[in-house]
């Protein structure tokens, strides 16, 4: 379990997206909507760089005929064969339970300042933590 | 063929490693064709493609996109980068998408079939092809088939030409006779006939399926159907009776149709053997023979034997072949697309049905 600084929050605006090499494994780190998550970039399929692929939406389950378009931002599309993941889950969409890809914890945390008095921070000061 | 005179024959090499059968070149521009075009068809030359039934999520493989611009498949260092250095291929099999063949005015047609053919002589077979990795498809418009002969023998002898293609979408199915000159041809000069999927149901062809189905998702399944549709065609007409020597290969219809339907089609024979009274075998005794089917996009059940199984029915070890179809969205990779197999009979799949039947 390690624990990988990967910049300052300011490096990673909502809708973004960045690819981090850590201990050896190729890891995309997504901010949707305020939040942040990451996933291993290899898709369970064949393998291909699934963090790379088109950020997104997705039409919802509906009645034959119906078109319910949302979540937008929220779900990634591998770049080869265009399966839908849930970013937020790591899950596919079109079998969330035998098809996902392995995710990963990502805290904000404040900038250590030891050895001075400290003060409250805000996120907007804060380093970006993915845990391994 | 006095123009293939000047191009070097290197000697033989022995090449180990994986044979793709089915992977794709694109120009880099529209431009890059016209430029092969002769007056009026230079100006009246968009680029083409088909028309409907594109993929709604994305077409080819995001990755393979190159970084300077162009289309998926354009940059031949790229490409080199993504399959040949990635997974050691030995050979790549090119099949340019020049839809070509569903223009009403065969004349058009037959103009694009010649200047992809002159396009993927002058870059991919040669100025992009140091190593002799690439072995490219001559490209014929089989609406005529008369043209389409003349255009094969064009390029019989060159030495990175090893085979002709056409897209499955047709008029009318490929066993007919109409389409023979082409099958003389391909005979005359020892090149197999390679089909494609790509203008079903466009331009002045018509649909595998019973009309126009209403999505991508239904029009790319139904592919299959075409194939199934001209193989039963080539058998029952009589084509490898005619053409002895004449050899075709079916590149992304799908595989495991095939036992079923030869299943099918044996049983048929054994009344109406009648009807076709020239074949001198069952139906399905003519695929070792004659007939090549490549791998992708290789169906996956969720049982791997269920799969294994198939292969066993369908004498894959004989007449299935690897491929790729890179950079199209559905590529399959060489070490994630198959369950495990036996080693000799991978070592078919991937590497020694193609090279017998490319003669490589």
């Amino acid at each position: 379990m390690g624990r990988h600084i990967i910049g300052a929050v300011s490096d990673f605006p909502a809708g973004s997206r960045n690819i981090v090499v850590l201990e050896e494994r190729s890891i995309g780190v997504f901010n949707v909507n305020g939040t942040y998550y990451a996933l291993k970039n290899s898709c369970p399929h064949q393998g291909a760089p699934l963090c790379v692929g088109t950020v997104t939406g997705m039409t919802l389950p509906s009645a034959p005929g119906e078109y319910l378009y949302a979540r937008e931002g929220e779900i990634v599309r591998c770049p080869w064969h265009g399966w839908e993941f849930d970013i937020t889950s790591g899950k596919s969409i079109f079998d969330p339970h035998k098809c996902l890809v392995k995710t990963y914890d990502v805290t904000v945390e404040a900038e250590e300042s030891a050895g001075v008095e400290t003060y409250p921070v805000t996120v907007d000061s804060g380093r970006i933590v993915v845990h391994l | 063929m006095e123009q293939h005179r000047d191009l070097k024959f290197s000697p033989k090499i022995t090449r180990t490693g994986i044979i793709d059968c089915d992977v794709h070149p694109y120009p880099k521009n529209a431009g890059e064709i016209r430029s092969y075009l002769k007056q009026p068809w230079r100006e009246r030359y968009n680029g083409g493609g088909r028309g409907f039934y594109g993929n709604p999520v994305h077409g080819d493989r995001l990755d393979a996109r190159p970084p300077q611009g162009g289309p998926s498949g354009s940059d031949p260092e790229l490409l080199r980068k993504q399959l040949v250095e990635e997974y050691g291929y030995a050979y790549a099999i090119l099949m340019p998408r020049a839809f070509c063949n569903l223009h009403p005015d065969p004349d058009f047609g037959n103009a694009i079939a010649a200047a992809y053919n002159d396009w993927l002589a002058d870059t991919w077979l040669s100025k992009y092809n140091h190593d002799g990795v690439f072995k490219g498809s001559i490209t014929v418009n089989p609406q005529d088939p008369a043209a389409a002969a003349r255009e094969i023998e064009r390029w019989a002898g060159h030495p990175h030409f090893v085979q002709v293609m056409t897209d499955s979408g047709a008029r009318a199915p490929f066993g007919q006779r109409q389409y023979y000159p082409i099958y003389e041809a391909c005979e005359k000069f020892g090149l197999p006939f390679a089909i494609h999927p790509g203008t079903d149901g466009m331009g002045i062809n018509v649909q595998p399926s019973p009309g126009y189905p209403t999505h991508y998702i239904e029009w790319h399944t139904c592919l299959s159907l075409g194939f199934q549709a001209h193989l039963v065609s080539f058998l029952t007409e009589g084509v490898f009776e005619r053409f002895p020597g004449f050899k075709i290969v079916l590149v992304e219809g799908g595989v495991s149709w095939l036992a079923p339907l030869m299943w099918r089609l044996d049983a048929e024979y054994k009344a109406l053997r009648y009807e076709v009274p020239w074949l001198k075998r069952k139906p399905s005794g003519y695929l070792r023979d004659h007939v090549r089917i490549t791998s992708q996009p290789l169906e996956r059940p969720d049982n791997d034997q269920h799969l294994l199984q198939i292969f066993d029915m369908m004498d894959a070890e004989h007449i299935l072949m690897f491929s790729s179809d890179y950079p199209h969205w559905d590529f399959d990779s060489p070490t994630r697309a198959f369950p495990k197999l036996d080693e000799s009979l991978r070592h078919r799949i991937f590497f020694e049905n193609a090279r017998e039947f490319y003669k490589l």
